[in-house]
């Protein structure tokens, strides 16, 4: 299904944007986990000589 | 002349629900369930977070496999009821996406069990993924009706990774393990693709009771399953584990047995006779969930 640059509907261009936001909040969420985890991988290894 | 842009519309409009369906979240919950039973049976543990990591790290990988494999047979899944809803067959989103998202989340899989644990793991979990999308999918599946024998071998490695993620090094038991899901997997495949045979038909794919015919697939079925439960019932015998696992094992392997028996006599040729098929299908998934938690029970009980 290829269309050309701005001639979706008002209402595809809304889902298209709900739908980006929704994977970009998943995205920021994931990458702060990623973070996380890496901070007490890098605790555990240097605490526990692994 | 102006060039005009042109943009792929199902590619901006990607759900991330149907990003998370293209690691096949179900099939992925064995994967994780058998990598865990492989970490917790080892007898070193590592700490808390790093055993995390590795099991989240086996979980991405098979969710690699998962949409690579999506990606690639697109095609043959748009012709299959069982698999024509999938995200790419049903025009949800671009083939790209699907490839793009399966290669990153097994690079990224691959260097995080390396970096968390070490890299005898990442290098087991790449081969993993690699056999899968490789070996099995792009290779052996599209031609041959061994193919679920040799690609059993993508879905046995979750446990030796486990075991590896937390000691470092290869042993007899994880190998064992291994060969239990290698065995496993073609009576499991097999009991599945005779009820849907009609659909590995129309796809093309040499499933064989599409080669070889529903006779013959049921007898393979009985014979795969004894040498299977030799190696379900082996860790016990070579005294790798106690009696907890070594009941559950030969408990759990007669029962599988005895399952293959009414479908080596079955002689039904459509789905709605075959009963006994979808018995030891049912069966198969939680024969192998049983058998590993008997795995780790007999390691921490005993």
């Amino acid at each position: 299904m290829t269309r050309i640059v701005g001639e979706e509907s008002p209402t595809e261009t809304e889902v298209i944007r709900t739908r980006q936001r929704a994977r970009a909040r998943i995205m920021a969420w994931m990458l702060g986990a990623f973070v996380i985890l890496l901070f007490f991988i890098t605790i555990a290894k240097t605490g526990q000589n692994w | 002349m102006t060039s005009i842009p042109i943009v792929n519309h199902t590619s901006l409009a990607a759900d991330w629900r149907d990003i998370f369906a293209l690691t096949k979240p179900r099939v992925m919950s064995l994967v994780v369930f058998t990598a865990l039973a492989g970490l917790l049976a080892a007898p070193v543990m590592p700490p808390f977070v790093i055993g995390f990591t590795a099991i989240l790290c086996i979980a991405l990988g098979a969710g690699a496999c998962g949409a690579l494999n999506q990606w690639y047979e697109a095609d043959i899944d748009a012709k299959m009821r069982r698999t024509a809803k999938r995200p790419l067959p049903a025009g949800r989103m671009e083939r790209g996406t699907a490839l793009h998202f399966g290669v990153g989340l097994g690079v990224f899989s691959v260097l995080m069990m390396g970096v968390a644990a070490n890299w005898l793991a990442a290098t087991l979990l790449a081969v993993s993924i690699l056999f899968y999308v490789i070996v099995y999918t792009m290779w052996l599946k599209p031609r041959t009706a061994q193919n679920i024998v040799i690609g059993g071998a993508a879905g046995a490695f979750p446990p030796l990774i486990g075991w590896v993620a937390a000691t470092g090094e290869v042993a007899p038991l994880p190998l064992l393990l291994f060969a239990i899901i290698f065995l496993w997997t073609p009576p499991h495949f097999w009991a599945l693709s005779l009820f849907i045979r009609s659909d590995y038909a129309n796809a093309g794919i040499p499933m064989l009771p599409v080669v070889a015919g529903p006779g013959s697939t049921r007898r393979h079925i009985f014979f795969y399953s004894l040498p299977m439960a030799a190696a379900a019932v082996a860790p016990w015998l070579l005294g790798l584990t106690g009696a907890i696992y070594g009941v559950a094992a030969l408990a759990l392997s007669v029962m599988f047995v005895a399952l293959t028996v009414p479908v080596l006599a079955n002689r039904a040729t459509e789905p709605t006779g075959m009963a006994p098929e979808k018995r030891l299908f049912g069966f198969s998934v939680i024969y192998l969930f049983a058998l590993f938690g008997a795995l780790v029970a007999d390691r921490w009980l005993a």
